[in-house]
């Protein structure tokens, strides 16, 4: 059993990141929904309306990094 | 009475106010019914001999006090997250066109509103204070220069304090807004990663709080909490004039209403809105038994938020003053997020489309869609706000949504009740 950091109670629960916008910086591009579309839907007019799912490793984790790491706005984080 | 009777002026519990202040429906420029205190009244009322610190702070956690600008997060833990050698501000730019608690207590109570900032500084251990103000707040910002400079003839020994005025809009006294500004930025909300550290990266870490909230923790520091009394400031909208008030615990919307609320028909009201244009409407029937506390309200999913009372005149027709207000607060929006941006518009011309009988099923169906979309998705809460009013209206007022839904508008005589800016859309 490993040792968690003591947080406050507003964040306790979330230990894997999620897949997070700031929706000011966003412009609407759109790759997003592509390279992980099992996490990010478009809105009626072309906004990214992104899941809120943590992430373990693996394929979801993948989607959301590539999305990431391909935004032109860097507007997706990756974060707890 | 007999004089062993006579029940001595009340010292053991403090108030903010002696008094209810009134206001025209626009503005701040002309308050009556409650007398400026000059630093003498002020200190004979309160005395000067503040405290400060973490038993402040724990006191603060005591009385559970909590933001009055709106959000109600509690003011202990707020206080307990930033790291010294900042800056503290007091947001009295009032964004919401119908609330004037905050000017109130500005130009009757500023040296209130001063210990509570000096109290803050103390602390959180910051460096400065703010005083963050609409630039069009003249009256309002004219009673904090006298302050600040009675305080400093009379040698108190404040830290540095200065007012920094803010464009006369909705949004500048969004808290990440002013963090920004003070960073160099414009005066705009921001998406923050942890709302517990709003402020940039390597920045110097800013505290804001919420006028009424710094008077609160005043009283609190001045008096100790065993003599506070968890009182609110409401702001009560009739269509000629505004009414600010102290409102004591127990206190029933129904009975505030009757109290403070100046009928423009003879009738009681239809519905009330609760909070301001991003609060929630209730049903008259609802309302009047409803109790102002914070447990109450919490549990009918309602809050005071920055304390506005609106009632609606039976006179009038909530779907139309809802469509209204939502055109306003889409006007409102800082632009930078798409939801907002594109989202907000397209609903306010669906449900004007809605109060002018337009609107078919198809077209309903895509105002449901549209709300689904955006709640939720800003850097700020100023959607989630104009659709919570929305949604509210169509449940609180599903008679007069009836109605609009036959293809026709409801008639009712009286329009443009609630107060919205000059030049508003």
């Amino acid at each position: 059993m490993s040792v968690v950091p003591l947080r406050s109670a507003r964040d306790q629960a979330p230990t894997q990141p999620r897949l997070r916008i700031d929706p000011g910086v966003c412009d609407g591009v759109g790759i997003c929904a592509h390279l992980a579309p099992d996490l990010v839907a478009l809105d009626s007019w072309g906004y990214p309306v992104v899941s809120s799912t943590p992430l373990e490793r693996g394929g979801l984790r993948r989607q959301a990094e590539a999305a990431v790491a391909a935004c032109p706005r860097k507007a997706l984080h990756l974060a707890r | 009475m007999s004089a062993h009777l006579r029940v001595a002026p009340d010292t053991t519990r403090v108030r903010l106010l002696d008094g209810a202040a009134v206001l025209p429906a626009h503005g701040t420029e002309s308050l009556t019914g409650v007398a400026r205190q000059d630093l003498a009244a002020h200190v004979a009322e309160h005395g000067s001999s503040v405290h400060s610190g973490a038993a402040l702070i724990a006191e603060l956690a005591a009385v559970s006090l909590t933001g009055r600008g709106g959000g109600h997060f509690p003011t202990a833990t707020k206080w307990r997250a930033v790291p010294p050698g900042g800056t503290v501000v007091v947001n009295g730019a009032e964004g919401e066109p119908g609330c004037a608690k905050d000017a109130v207590l500005l130009q009757t109570r500023p040296h209130l509103v001063l210990d509570g900032l000096v109290a803050a500084i103390e602390a959180v251990g910051a460096r400065d204070g703010v005083v963050w103000l609409h630039d069009g707040a003249h009256a309002t910002a004219r009673s904090v220069s006298a302050a600040l400079a009675e305080r400093a003839a009379a040698g108190l020994g404040d830290p540095p304090i200065r007012i920094v005025l803010a464009p006369d809009r909705y949004l500048s006294g969004e808290g990440t807004a002013i963090i920004r500004t003070l960073e160099g930025g414009p005066t705009l909300p921001r998406w923050v990663a942890d709302p517990a550290r709003p402020w940039s990266e390597g920045a110097r870490p800013v505290l804001v709080n919420n006028t009424e909230t710094l008077a609160r923790a005043a009283l609190v520091a001045l008096h100790g909490s065993e003599a506070y009394e968890p009182t609110s400031l409401v702001t009560v909208v009739s269509m000629n004039h505004r009414a600010v008030l102290e409102i004591e615990p127990g206190t029933t919307l129904g009975g505030l209403v009757a109290q403070a609320w100046q009928s423009p028909d003879g009738h009681a009201p239809q519905a009330v809105l609760l909070g301001g244009y991003g609060g929630s409407w209730i049903a008259w029937r609802d309302a009047a038994h409803l109790v102002l506390d914070p447990e109450p309200l919490r549990a009918h999913g309602l809050s005071l938020g920055a304390g506005l009372v609106a009632p609606l005149p039976a006179s009038a027709c909530g779907i139309e003053e809802s469509a209204r207000l939502l055109r306003y607060l889409a006007s409102q929006s800082a632009k930078q997020c798409g939801p907002c941006v594109f989202g907000l518009p397209a609903i306010a011309e669906l449900a004007a489309d809605l109060t002018a009988g337009r609107l078919g099923r198809s077209g309903r169906a895509r105002l449901d869609r549209y709300v689904r979309e955006v709640s939720g998705r800003g850097a700020c809460r100023h959607p989630d706000g104009a659709l919570r009013m929305w949604t509210s209206a169509l449940t609180a007022l599903h008679d007069d949504v009836r109605r609009h839904r036959r293809g026709r508008t409801c008639g009712a005589p009286l329009y443009d009740v609630l107060p919205l800016p000059e030049g508003a859309p």
